[in-house]
């Protein structure tokens, strides 16, 4: 069975996220406190920890330096739209994704399942992707959308694969400059455009895109489309 | 003095009456003269003459002009009888009989018009010294002004007190003019002003009226009018630096107020940024917990078992409250602020209120136990229902958000000295004692964790409108229970006739 660490100290979350999780097939551990929840992530070793950024006893950071200090579990942040800098902060602490309050349920679930398979991705690398029109083959670096062929320049390939290893995930502009430029530093100007062209090559609609979406301040994010 | 000092200008205003005194010492003068006169006269009938000069020019810078001539007439004909050839007569005939006659004369006028000069001087220094004074403790009255009405006030004692004389400042408005104070007043003030408005000149006289015109900061001329208590008392250059210096505290006293009501709009302006970010920062978790209730109850409703399902729908309808609340407290806090204040007083039991309010907040108090001590039970007081009921869920939600699950809040009522002592006090995180006071400020939150700050800050901040709108105080302390938490204890008066036993 999975299980889901649930770090909040708002009852009224409690009161619904635990059944409706557990509805969902999950194991819920509830954490109220930084304290408590940086001690149940190493003792119960939870598959996925979702974690609200405000505690009453330390900052939601803290608790995610301490849990990485320890252990890779995939942590989901629960943040609000507005907060770009916590969100990044958090990322760069070690979190794996966020959800904006406030959420739909199904978001919430697609970012837990997206975490536990790339919680597990970690431990084998996947040889493939496959997500809606698009297949990624890692090891041939070969890219078909519906079936046929696209051809990604080199640096459109790397992109497009780091996204495709979190796939679900939202990928920062860091990780995302890191991978395409060997470097955090190069002017984010670049990954706009090599979005762009990627989108050009995979989405129906450039302008529309339903496959490599935009998290505006954040990053990217790579998803199976409607 | 505006008149060229030649000695005819001055001679005019010489005046040549002589005080008893003066007469006297004019008289001692002349005797003393005369007496030096006749010791000199052994050295020639110059020697004498010329203690008869010193005579005259002492008098006549001590007397004045009368004096000198005085002694010059009497010094003349005792010269001329006793010490001139012939002897013992009155002889005018040859040039050395006259020359003393006009010499002493001449003598005893210049001496007489110097010192009456002198005089004058001393006079005009005095006067302009006094003024000066006057002037300076004007200013110094005016520079404390910082408000119109002010600058008013103290000019109108100063008129009085200083100046001696009555000063009126009209602000001259297109429709018409406005007096500033408050003085009683009759038509030939708004006419000498309505002159003094077309005039060319900024500084206008008629009779013993003096007026002028004055840029008081405003688009709107002021004008002033001054009418001396006594006539000519006052020259028209002192009522140009009066104006000047009232002109410059009016333009001061404008800036001042235009300060103030940027500084008011920047306050306003500061709030409403302050209550969005509140609003859409407050409102997220209600909203948060509504959204995933309903979406799950679409998404997973036949999964989950029907008391869960119940269990989200209550939870949907109690956010909703709570979102309810939350708009009611920016209401009240908008209406507290612009001095609505509570509208609608009722006699109200402060233990059914609060039992009311702990019920409100049992739901989401989790496991925490709230008890109320209410030794009395009878204590009442009057204030609106709703917002008393809005303050002690506000402090009660406080005590819960700030607590750990599984603590104690505890209430206690009591009545003392015609007051009713609410104190609630939890077991929780607690606040820094130098906050104290300032967890009742707007938007104030006890800074824990910098990412996501619980409740609006606004709860205690309408609960000290509220109370101090009722007459009452409230106030924070620590520790709350057992050397933890908070303690919040609001004192509001009781209603007549309860609470005394």
């Amino acid at each position: 069975m999975t299980n889901i660490l649930l770090v909040d100290d708002e009852p009224s979350l409690i009161a619904v996220l635990q059944p409706v999780l557990g509805a969902a097939g999950y194991h819920v551990i509830v954490a109220t406190d930084g304290n408590s929840a940086s001690r149940l992530a190493l003792d119960q070793r939870p598959d996925v920890v979702l974690l609200d950024l405000g505690l009453p006893d330390m900052d939601g950071k803290e608790v995610i330096r301490r849990i990485r200090a320890a252990s890779a579990v995939p942590i989901i942040v629960i943040s609000a739209r507005h907060q770009e800098a916590e969100k990044i902060a958090a990322l760069d602490n070690g979190a794996d994704d966020y959800v904006n309050k406030p959420f739909e349920i199904g978001e919430l679930m697609a970012r837990i399942r997206a975490a536990i398979r790339r919680g597990k991705s970690l431990e084998s690398e996947p040889e493939t992707y496959s997500g809606g029109p698009l297949d990624v083959d890692f090891a041939s670096r070969q890219v078909r959308l519906d079936g046929e062929a696209v051809k990604l320049s080199p640096k459109e390939y790397d992109l497009l694969r780091v996204l495709a290893l979190s796939a679900g995930q939202v990928v920062t502009h860091k990780r995302l400059l890191a991978a395409g430029w060997g470097s955090e530093r190069t002017d984010s100007q670049y990954l706009r455009v090599y979005i762009g062209l990627l989108r050009q090559k995979i989405e129906e609609d450039p302008s529309d895109p339903r496959l490599l979406l935009t998290e505006p301040g954040v990053g990217y994010r790579l998803t199976p489309g409607a | 003095m505006t008149d060229s000092p030649t000695l005819l200008g001055t001679m005019r205003k010489v005046k040549l009456h002589l005080s008893a005194g003066q007469f006297l010492l004019t008289i001692m003068l002349v005797t003393l003269s005369a007496t030096g006169s006749f010791a000199a006269a052994q050295y020639g009938e110059v020697a004498a003459a010329l203690v008869f000069v010193l005579g005259i020019t002492v008098a006549g810078a001590l007397c004045g002009l009368a004096s000198a001539l005085i002694a010059a007439l009497v010094g003349f004909l005792i010269y001329n009888f006793y010490l001139t050839e012939p002897v013992l007569t009155f002889r005018l005939v040859t040039g050395s009989d006259i020359a003393p006659l006009v010499i002493f004369n001449l003598c005893a006028l210049v001496s007489g018009v110097l010192a009456g000069r002198l005089k004058d001087h001393a006079e005009a220094a005095r006067s302009s010294n006094l003024q000066l004074n006057s002037l300076l403790e004007l200013s110094r009255g005016l520079q404390s002004a910082q408000r119109l009405e002010d600058v008013v006030a103290t000019v109108g004692k100063a008129a009085h007190e200083i100046v001696g004389a009555r000063i009126s400042l009209f602000r001259a408005e297109e429709e018409g003019l406005t007096p500033l104070d408050a003085m009683p007043r009759d038509d030939r003030w708004r006419g000498f002003a309505e002159a003094l408005l077309a005039s060319p000149t900024p500084m206008f006289r008629d009779g013993n009226l003096l007026g002028c015109r004055l840029n008081g900061g405003t688009d709107v001329p002021i004008l002033m009018i001054v009418e001396p208590f006594r006539p000519r008392g006052i020259e028209p250059a002192f009522v140009n630096a009066l104006g000047n210096m009232v002109a410059l505290a009016l333009q001061r006293a404008a800036l001042s107020e235009q300060m103030t009501e940027r500084r008011a709009s920047a306050r306003a302006e500061e709030l409403k940024t302050a209550l969005l970010a509140s609003v859409s920062h407050d409102f997220r978790t209600p909203l948060t917990a509504i959204s995933a209730s309903a979406s799950s109850l679409i998404t997973y409703g036949e999964k989950l078992d029907p008391e869960t399902s119940l269990r989200l729908l209550h939870g949907i309808v109690e956010e909703g409250e709570r979102l309810n609340r939350y708009t009611a407290n920016l209401l009240e806090m908008s209406r507290l602020e612009t001095g609505g204040g509570p509208a609608s007083l009722q006699v109200l039991g402060v233990s059914e209120m609060v039992a009311a309010a702990v019920q409100r907040v049992r739901s989401r108090a989790g496991r925490r136990s709230i008890v109320l001590r209410d030794p009395e039970s009878d204590l009442q007081i009057a204030a609106n229902p709703a917002l008393f009921e809005l303050v002690l869920i506000n402090i009660l939600d406080n005590a819960i958000t700030y607590s750990a699950d599984e603590t104690h809040i505890r209430i206690e009522l009591s009545g003392v000295d015609g007051l009713c002592r609410i104190a609630i006090a939890d077991e929780g995180f607690g606040i820094p004692a130098q906050d104290a006071d300032r967890v009742f400020d707007r938007f104030y939150r006890v800074a824990r964790s910098e990412a996501s700050p619980r409740g609006s800050g606004l709860g205690l901040a309408i609960a000290k409108g509220f109370v101090e709108a009722l007459g009452g105080t409230i106030g924070a302390t620590v520790p709350g229970i057992e050397g933890r938490g908070t303690c919040i204890t609001i004192r509001l008066p009781l209603a007549e006739g309860t609470g005394l036993s």
